[in-house]
């Protein structure tokens, strides 16, 4: 056991979440500070990418695979990552991720590419959820696919909403029927922040009745990728009708979450007496769909 | 001579008719766009250019679907629920359920013995409902649609789709053909997830060993063997399906001419 072997002064605990549309990777030091993160495109070579997350951490951190105590993997292709001690479900880790940064948190609101989640939290505890993932509208994917059809990039809507005076209201539920909505209202010569802003709305719409069966209470923290545009914060915040908080990383939640469960699993253990079972810790080259 | 207008300006795809006593002078399709008016304008200004007729000889014109409100000329506007159902009726007036399947969205309808819509159902809320979803993974595959449905059935081992989405459904074909999967198994998969929604919305209504399928996917073959399939009926299939509620509508417009 690497944690407890003689003379070993490095521990680190290293969180994978390896989501649909994006890995993320983290490793913390003894005082959960973060060493290295890494954010990758997840593509369809998920073990493969595993490795590549990994030793990209490792040097950033300048670091070896040996100086990791407990490697965490989570998200939906955690079951993809040979060098993981153990896996856990994305809600845990995403729970206790943004407890991390936001202690009162009480509910937790996370957009990923192809879902999005709702987390009813108490004393940094799950409670409840509510998901989505079974349509892309109301996930990254929505407006992703506009803004590809629009040639705009996606990091830039957030920007491009907040020039809006007046946002349109889209009727569609559905992602490919709303990209055809926008383009009649661009043809009708409706300016693009106004229709960007009610790409916004709606997507913040659609989350705001998801999570209502959770009751909104503040503080409600807002994480994910989609969390990274400032238009769906405000447009979230006007359909919750609260202030929405949004961490510094918000795409690193689960992964920071997976890396602090991963260290409570290794003082649990440590704290009965038992050894810790860590995993094959080399870093190989994998087949595909191994 | 009295002539009638049927304009049907679809999501996808505007048709519009001459008619006369119910049966067609001249036919015209084109893609609405984003402009319905226009459509509109054009879709008239060609029929009348093909009929070899003008303005001033039309005696009466209904004007339906999506874009109704943008047909100029219109004496009359008509949910396209009743032209398809009318339309229909001219053709097969014993069928009893017709499934509209076009570009946007499904309907379903229940006709009484007179061809009076009895009930209906719609699904419009998600393009995988709809021929759209067709239209997607085509294009994603880069088959012509047209093409889509005769490929379907060479299939002996249809793909089964995870997902109920055309957007994720469209990754998921992406990741099959990645995988080696073969193409016509692919859209053979993207037919039976169509079929099965279209069975379900026929389920709402109930069906009648009569059925009729009209719209855009009326020139699927593929879509009519997955659909037939399902449901354990044979389709009647009318010669021109997309053109079945405009003809509806122009058939109403001379009976409404001929009532007043």
């Amino acid at each position: 056991m690497r944690y407890l072997r003689e003379g070993v002064v490095s521990i680190h605990f290293a969180g994978i979440d390896l989501g649909s549309t994006m890995t993320k990777i983290v490793i913390l030091d003894e005082d959960e500070q973060i060493k290295a993160s890494v954010v990758y495109h997840t593509g369809a070579e998920h073990r493969r990418l595993a490795n590549k997350v990994m030793e990209e951490a490792l040097s950033k951190a300048g670091l070896s695979i040996d100086d990791i105590s407990f490697v965490m993997a989570t998200g939906y292709g955690r079951i993809n990552v040979p060098f993981a001690d153990r896996q856990i479900t994305e809600l845990s880790c995403h729970a206790r991720g943004v407890a991390s940064f936001f202690p009162s948190v009480h509910l937790a609101i996370d957009i990923g590419g192809q879902d999005a989640k709702g987390l009813k939290i108490r004393d940094g505890k799950l409670l409840d959820f509510v998901m989505s993932d079974k349509c892309a509208a109301g996930t990254g994917r929505f407006l992703e696919v506009i803004s590809a059809s629009l040639g705009l990039k996606v990091e830039d809507l957030g920007d491009i909403s907040l020039r809006s005076t007046q946002k349109i209201s889209v009727s569609s539920t559905c992602t490919v029927f709303a990209q055809q909505e926008v383009i009649k209202h661009l043809s009708a010569g409706v300016p693009l922040e106004d229709v960007i802003a009610g790409l916004h709305d709606a997507i913040a719409g659609r989350t705001a009745r998801m999570v209502n069966r959770l009751k909104i209470e503040p503080d409600v923290v807002f994480t994910g990728g989609v969390a990274k545009n400032i238009g769906v914060v405000k447009a979230m915040e006007e359909n919750l009708r609260c202030p929405v908080l949004v961490p510094e990383e918000p795409l690193l939640s689960g992964a920071i979450g997976a890396a602090l469960l991963g260290k409570e699993h290794v003082l649990k253990a440590l704290a009965r007496g038992e050894t810790i079972q860590t995993g094959k810790r080399r870093l190989e080259e994998a087949t595909f769909f191994q | 001579m009295a002539y009638y207008l049927g304009i049907d300006i679809g999501s996808s795809t505007s048709k519009g008719v001459i008619a006369e006593d119910g049966s067609i002078l001249a036919r015209h399709l084109l893609p609405s766009g984003v402009n319905y008016r226009l459509a509109a304008q054009k879709l008239v200004d060609e029929l009348l250019t093909k009929a070899g007729v003008t303005r001033e000889d039309i005696a009466c014109t209904v004007a339906t679907g999506q874009g109704s409100a943008n047909v100029e000329l219109a004496d009359q506007e008509v949910a396209d629920i009743r032209c398809c159902a009318r339309g229909i009726f001219s053709h097969f007036p014993s069928v009893r359920t017709v499934i509209d399947v076009q570009g946007q969205s499904t309907q379903v309808l229940r006709l009484s013995e007179v061809g009076q819509v009895a009930d209906f159902a719609i699904s419009e809320k998600c393009a995988s409902g709809s021929g759209r979803f067709l239209d997607i993974i085509a294009n994603v595959l880069q088959i012509k649609l047209e093409d889509i449905g005769p490929l379907s059935l060479e299939s002996k081992n249809p793909v089964t789709f995870t997902t109920g989405c055309a957007v994720f459904g469209e990754s998921e074909a992406v990741s099959r053909v990645s995988e080696g999967i073969a193409k016509e198994d692919i859209v053979a998969g993207v037919h039976q997830a169509l079929a099965e929604k279209i069975s379900a919305l026929v389920g709402k209504v109930g069906l009648e060993e009569r059925c009729a399928i009209t719209g855009g996917g009326g020139l699927n073959i593929g879509l009519i063997k997955w659909i037939e399939k399902k449901l354990g009926v044979k389709l009647l299939v009318p010669p021109e399906p997309q053109l079945v509620t405009a003809l509806g509508a122009a058939i109403m417009a001379e009976e409404t001419y001929k009532q007043r």
